[in-house]
């Protein structure tokens, strides 16, 4: 069974007496440890999709059925718990909380979780270490570059070991070197750890990383391609 | 969560700040006057209840609302039973007597009140000025106490003799004769232009009802034993059908009105003051609220419940309430330390002394402790602090992730 599977979904936004389709019947499956970017120019519904897979929003029509699980048909209450359980979420910026570390913050789903402050520390500092955060555990958000901020955003994300890994334009906000080298650990995360990533981006050279990458165009699915590498 | 509740306060600083002053502010502003008012209200009643009549009193029926001097009562020895009580501070037996005035040129309405001038002596504020020798004090001597203001309508001196004329149980007039021992200056236009005090025994010889009083006022030594002592008395007189013990409250309705009046227009400004308060939370805390609207959608769409998000901003009106309760019940402590020991000196507004529903009291107004209700107050503006966060809370709650992440 595939990890995430949409089906014939629609995602149509109403503004006023003016119906927006976003996202238009589209169909596909994503495996476990698969690495994939959705790509497509801006207003292509790459973030409508990112949302309608991480249980933020309910499809028009059509299902989304993430590790067996149907969403729409998933009380709302239980959305929060699921997302906590199985998806981890890096946004374009500004995605950690300001007056928290970034210790308190990398740890934060873990605390949701209820998991021990020890258990918490132990796991973080692996992480950090992984990621080359080392050092900074005791700083504000404010405190630390673009790239650094994107790299504890992973950390929180992978830290409770979620299903999937959803990240929406995680490098929009930063220079081509520093996008190179958060794409690398994520690359690096994907095989070493089997982390399943899902990414969206309009960036010719992050597309160009990805072993899977799914165009957009108008909310329709364009293209579907597989690399090896 | 706690902690980011504890730093999410801090985040605006000056914004903290000045909720937390003005919550504070306000509980001390309404503990300081409440206790102010509280000590004030003391003092007047027990001015009130030592000049009057006590805190509880034993009357014939009826005699509180007719005030008619037939309604008169052999007293036997009940001042004595009374007296011997656990609580009471004294007993005052008393004889009430509407008549005339007389000196050699003119003529007044009078009422004349019958004393046991020893047990009288130290309590009634009315006797305070009154040095020994001018003070009365045989219970059947012609010595008299008079108004200042009647003495001077009667153009009389001390030391000059007049005439008293009362209506005996019979219906005869009887006159008797006084001598001027003292005046009692009050600032009671009733009591400086009406009152003349004389010997208990000598008045109700006068009126014929010797051995009878109409008031028997009983001083207790805290207000508060008023609920051991009311039953015990009741149970003195149970056998005497023609008797009732009625509290201060009832006996001088005039003062308990003016009283309950007075706080209760306080009351209605205290609960306005916590009112704007408690507005002034909410829309603080709203604004906190919407200013985090992306931070908000973040941790939701992390996995945190919205359950969760509601307490974290309720935990951070709590924090801030609960500070703002210490830090003002401490301020307000000290306002009222200050109060009770300086007080408020009005000597310099107004003339020697003050009328409140007929009771004078002291120009200097001193605070007394209520800490039922300053406890009350603190409990208040800790469930008004998470008064004020419930609505900003249901609205952190209902914060769509999806929509929070669009907005920037
Ligand atoms: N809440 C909304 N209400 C109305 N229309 C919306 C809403 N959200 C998205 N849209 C519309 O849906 C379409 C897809 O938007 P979406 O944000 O998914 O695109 P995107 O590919 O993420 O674009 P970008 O690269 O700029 O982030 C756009 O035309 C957008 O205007
Ligand atoms: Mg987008």
């Amino acid at each position: 069974m595939s990890l995430i599977q949409l089906d014939k979904v629609c995602k149509t936004y109403r503004t006023g007496n003016l119906e927006v389709p976003a996202v238009v019947d589209f169909t596909a499956t994503i495996e476990a440890g698969e690495f994939t970017v959705l790509a497509g120019p801006s207003g292509s519904g790459k973030t409508t999709l990112l949302n309608l897979i991480g249980c933020l929003d309910q499809p028009s029509s059509g299902q989304v059925v993430l590790d067996g699980r149907n969403v729409a048909t998933t009380p709302t209450r239980k959305l929060a718990d699921f997302r906590l359980r199985h998806i981890g979420f890096i946004f374009q910026s500004y995605n950690l909380i300001p007056v928290l570390t970034a210790l308190e913050n990398a740890e934060f789903t873990l605390m949701l979780r209820g998991v021990p402050q020890q258990q918490r520390h132990q796991r973080v500092r692996e992480l950090f270490a992984l990621l080359g955060l080392e050092g900074l555990e005791n700083r504000r958000p404010n405190d630390l570059s673009g790239g650094q901020q994107q790299r504890v955003a992973i950390a929180r994300a992978i830290a409770a070991e979620p299903a999937v890994v959803l990240a929406d334009e995680p490098t929009a906000n930063l220079d081509s070197r520093a996008s190179r080298e958060l794409l690398e650990l994520m690359h690096r995360l994907n095989r070493e750890q089997r982390t399943t990533f899902v990414f969206s981006s309009h960036d010719p050279q992050v597309v160009d990383m990805a072993r899977r990458v799914i165009s957009l165009h108008d909310g329709r699915l364009a293209d579907d391609r597989r690399r090896e590498p | 969560m706690l902690i980011l509740a504890w730093r999410n306060i801090w985040r605006n600083r000056r914004r903290t700040l000045i909720t937390l002053a003005a919550i504070a502010l306000s509980v001390t502003l309404v503990q300081a006057f409440h206790n102010l008012s509280y000590g004030v209200y003391q003092s007047m009643i027990a001015g009130g209840v030592r000049a009057g009549s006590g805190h509880l009193t034993i009357y014939r029926k009826g005699y509180v609302d007719s005030r008619d001097e037939r309604l008169s009562w052999r007293r036997g020895d009940l001042a004595e039973q009374a007296a011997a009580l656990p609580g009471v501070e004294a007993v005052l037996p008393r004889v009430y007597l509407p008549g005339m005035a007389q000196s050699s040129r003119e003529s007044r309405g009078i009422l004349l009140t019958g004393i046991d001038p020893r047990a009288e002596r130290p309590i009634n504020p009315f006797l305070k000025g009154l040095d020994d020798t001018r003070m009365i004090r045989s219970l059947s001597g012609r010595d008299a106490l008079v108004g200042f203001r009647l003495l001077k309508e009667l153009k009389l001196k001390p030391g000059r003799k007049f005439v008293v004329t009362v209506q005996n149980r019979s219906g005869d007039l009887a006159s008797e004769l006084f001598r001027v021992r003292g005046v009692i200056t009050t600032g009671l236009k009733d009591v400086d232009g009406r009152l003349i005090m004389v010997g208990l025994k000598k008045a109700a010889a006068m009126a014929g009802i010797g051995g009878e009083i109409h008031e028997l006022a009983i001083i207790l030594d805290q207000p508060r034993r008023d609920r051991d002592v009311g039953p015990a008395l009741e149970k003195l007189i149970h056998n005497r059908r023609q008797l009732v013990v009625i509290p201060w409250d009832r006996a001088m309705p005039n003062l308990a009105n003016a009283i309950k009046l007075d706080y209760a227009s306080q009351k209605f400004i205290f609960a306005i003051i916590l009112l704007i308060v408690t507005i002034g939370v909410v829309n603080t805390q709203l604004m906190s609220v919407m200013e985090r609207y992306r931070e908000f959608g973040i941790i939701l769409a992390v996995g945190a419940t919205a359950g969760r998000l509601r307490l974290l901003v309720l935990t951070e009106s709590l924090i801030i309430g609960l500070s703002a309760m210490l830090l003002g019940s401490a301020l307000g402590s000290l306002a009222t330390l200050y109060l009770s020991r300086v007080g408020i000196d009005l000597r310099s507004f107004v003339s020697e002394s003050l009328e409140f529903g007929g009771v004078i009291f002291d120009p200097v107004l001193r605070a007394a402790w209520d800490f039922g209700y300053m406890t009350q107050i603190a409990c208040y503006v800790v469930i008004l602090s998470l008064l004020a966060a419930l609505y900003p809370a249901r609205k952190a709650g209902r914060i769509q992730p999806a929509e929070a992440m669009r907005k920037i």
